[in-house]
């Protein structure tokens, strides 16, 4: 990496990182009970050490229910944008995103079937979700491929096909399903941040970041990729690793984010494309902050799901729906 | 269980409907007018306020909700009940009954083939593309959908007169105002307990302004923390709920839910109803369906809340 480079990746990481901490702090003063602000800034300063004139419940409420949702919303953002990030360089296509290649679903039947099958076992959830994900990625790159290569058009064909196969898919299931899961499991189809268990938390954020820092040192490779698969190859790419690894990746992310909220959409479609707008196409730049701006926005998002209607709830997904479908329209027009 | 709320329907699901609608309105369109009701008629108004012409004899009846069914039986009509859902569990007799779907899909075809003369839905199971279907082949539609107790015994009531039971109705429903009475009486010197009822609790509903249960809660001696929230099973916040400080926790659970909704939600293990030990469980048959069982609901609610009150 040159060192413009370099210094304009350091620069904007820690903008957007300063941003996400300010996000993380301002939006847990946020939320359908108010809080004492000066009381929450100084518990939120001791890491939690000190209640600082918090009542037990204020306390609580902080700490175990609107903090561990906000880190979730932001490990499940951060996810869903690196992987879009991913599938746009690897398939040079500004409009690979999980959700609309259905990847998405196929994580939500993976994690549908650890539902019916592994009620209780939570642990099966991220895993079978991961494996509904690769599986979906494989049959939209299998599909996508012509003889002329992936076209967008082929591409987002493949997703709808994808896509709508997975959804009938679903639908079958939640008719087996008793009455009671349905309600619930509609709700989480259309992407939910509540109703998680603290369980899975820290497994996601792992894997975020550990996702994040994986594709980021692929960044070169995928720079090189966008020039045409032959030509990386030509200039040294191993582009048949490369693509394993962003798929496995990308999957892992996909997979882990979906089974603690369901299918958050257009994350990985708006971030990613906006992190290029301002930042440029170099992926070494683009994603990392497509992950911190990613985290930023569903944190938004989620707040505004949270408390807008308050104290009533709406699933984060249509919030986020609410603003990446016309941008998706936009980049259509554009492509 | 009745309280599919009216958010949580997904487009694909409107798009299965109106996939039906357009299919239903080619086929109507060649098959017209089937009179499967004439002769006499009167007129009863249901929940919804439309006024359902209803034939003077009826003995063709399917229910698409589980407390409707157990309003047909209760009222002494179950013999004349042709169709019910899979939901529709109770009484025991209920099973041998034909099966239409569920409450939430419930398919048209068998419906239509039953050749009832009256078809009763709740509005939870948001039939109304169902509604014309059904009355385009002439069997008459009658909604049900109670907000409180007194919204139930009419509802019992109303299916007494579709089915000529008036009078057992009638008594049935006197029976019920009886031991409603009863345990207000009980409770009445009580301090009313300030509940928080989870329905669901990953994620977390409650029952609203608009639910039964919150009318049964008030009359159980309690008071529902969630009284003023718009809607009949609104979604709540966690953070909401736990900062209401309830004194006790109703968990519908059991009965047709299985062990679903057994554990009190994660947000309030440290509420005040916790650390109490103030955690009811109750059958969540005898308090999702508004049906003749509610009343089982409040006794088993007020005897929960208020021992003493009934001499324990």
């Amino acid at each position: 990496m040159n060192r413009v480079t370099l210094r304009k990746t350091i620069v904007a990481c820690a903008v957007l990182a300063a941003a996400l901490l300010l996000a993380i702090v301002l939006m847990s003063l946020l939320g359908s009970e108010p809080l004492p602000v000066r009381a929450s800034l100084c518990a939120l300063a001791s890491f939690g050490t000190s209640p600082c004139g918090l009542t037990q419940d204020q306390f609580a409420i902080l700490f175990q229910i609107r903090l561990p949702r906000i880190l979730l919303a932001a490990a499940v953002g951060g996810s869903l944008a690196t992987a879009g990030a991913g599938y746009q360089a690897l398939l040079r296509n500004p409009l690979a995103e999980p959700y609309l290649l259905g990847i998405s679903n196929g994580a939500a039947v993976g994690t549908m079937i650890a539902l019916v099958f592994f009620g209780t076992i939570e642990w099966t959830r991220p895993i079978l979700a991961f494996s509904g994900a690769l599986v979906a990625t494989f049959a939209v790159y299998r599909l996508a491929r012509g003889r002329a290569g992936a076209t967008p058009e082929r591409l987002i064909l493949a997703g709808v096909i994808v896509t709508t196969f997975l959804s009938s898919v679903i639908v079958f299931v939640t008719v087996l399903m008793d009455a009671t899961r349905i309600r619930s499991f509609t709700f989480w189809l259309l992407g939910d941040l509540s109703g998680t268990s603290k369980a899975l938390l820290p497994l996601t954020i792992v894997i975020t970041i550990a996702g994040v820092l994986a594709l980021t040192l692929h960044a070169r490779s995928l720079n090189l990729l966008m020039l045409g698969e032959r030509d990386a190859f030509d200039l040294g790419v191993e582009v048949g690793r490369v693509r394993i690894v962003v798929f496995l990746v990308a999957s892992l992310l996909v997979g882990s984010s979906v089974a603690a909220s369901g299918s958050v959409g257009y994350v990985g479609l708006v971030v990613p494309h906006l992190a290029r707008l301002s930042l440029g196409s170099d992926n070494r730049i683009s994603i990392p902050a497509a992950a911190l701006g990613g985290a930023l926005f569903v944190i938004v998002a989620d707040t505004v799901a949270r408390t807008i209607i308050a104290p009533r709830e709406l699933p984060v997904g249509a919030i986020t729906a609410l603003i990446g479908a016309p941008l998706f329209i936009y980049l259509l027009k554009r492509a | 269980m009745i309280y599919y709320g009216r958010s949580v329907r997904t487009l694909r699901n409107q798009f299965v409907w109106i996939a039906v609608v357009v299919c239903l309105a080619l086929f109507s369109a060649c098959n017209p007018g089937r009179t499967a009701n004439v002769g006499p008629s009167r007129e009863i108004t249901d929940d919804a306020g439309r006024r359902v012409s209803i034939p003077a004899k009826v003995d063709r009846v399917v229910s698409l909700a589980p407390n409707l069914t157990e309003i047909v039986f209760a009222v002494g009509a179950g013999n004349r009940l042709v169709g019910r859902t899979s939901y529709c569990d109770y009484p025991p007799e209920a099973k041998a009954i034909a099966e239409v779907g569920d409450t939430i899909h419930p398919n048209l075809e068998p419906i239509i083939a039953l050749k009832p003369q009256v078809v009763l839905v709740s509005t939870a199971s948001q039939l109304e593309v169902f509604t014309q279907q059904l009355q385009g082949q002439n069997i008459a539609v009658f909604v049900t959908d109670p907000h409180d107790l007194e919204g139930v015994f009419r509802s019992i009531e109303q299916i007494g007169e579709i089915v000529g039971e008036k009078d057992r109705a009638n008594q049935l429903v006197q029976k019920l105002r009886e031991r409603t009475n009863a345990v207000e009486q009980a409770v009445k010197q009580k301090p009313p307990v300030r509940v928080f009822y989870q329905a669901s609790g990953e994620p977390l509903y409650t029952a609203g302004r608009d639910s039964f249960v919150t009318d049964l809660m008030r009359r159980a001696g309690a008071t529902s923390v969630t009284a003023g929230v718009p809607g009949a099973w609104p979604k709540y916040s966690n953070e909401s709920a736990l900062a209401a400080r309830p004194e006790a926790i109703i968990l519908p659970t059991g009965g047709s839910m299985g062990a679903a909704n057994a554990t009190v939600v994660e947000a309030l293990r440290q509420s005040p109803a916790v650390l109490n030990g103030r955690v009811y469980k109750i059958n969540d048959d005898h308090l999702a369906r508004p049906g003749p069982r509610l009343v089982d609901g409040l006794e088993e609610m007020a005897h929960a809340l208020h021992p003493d009150a009934f001499g324990r």
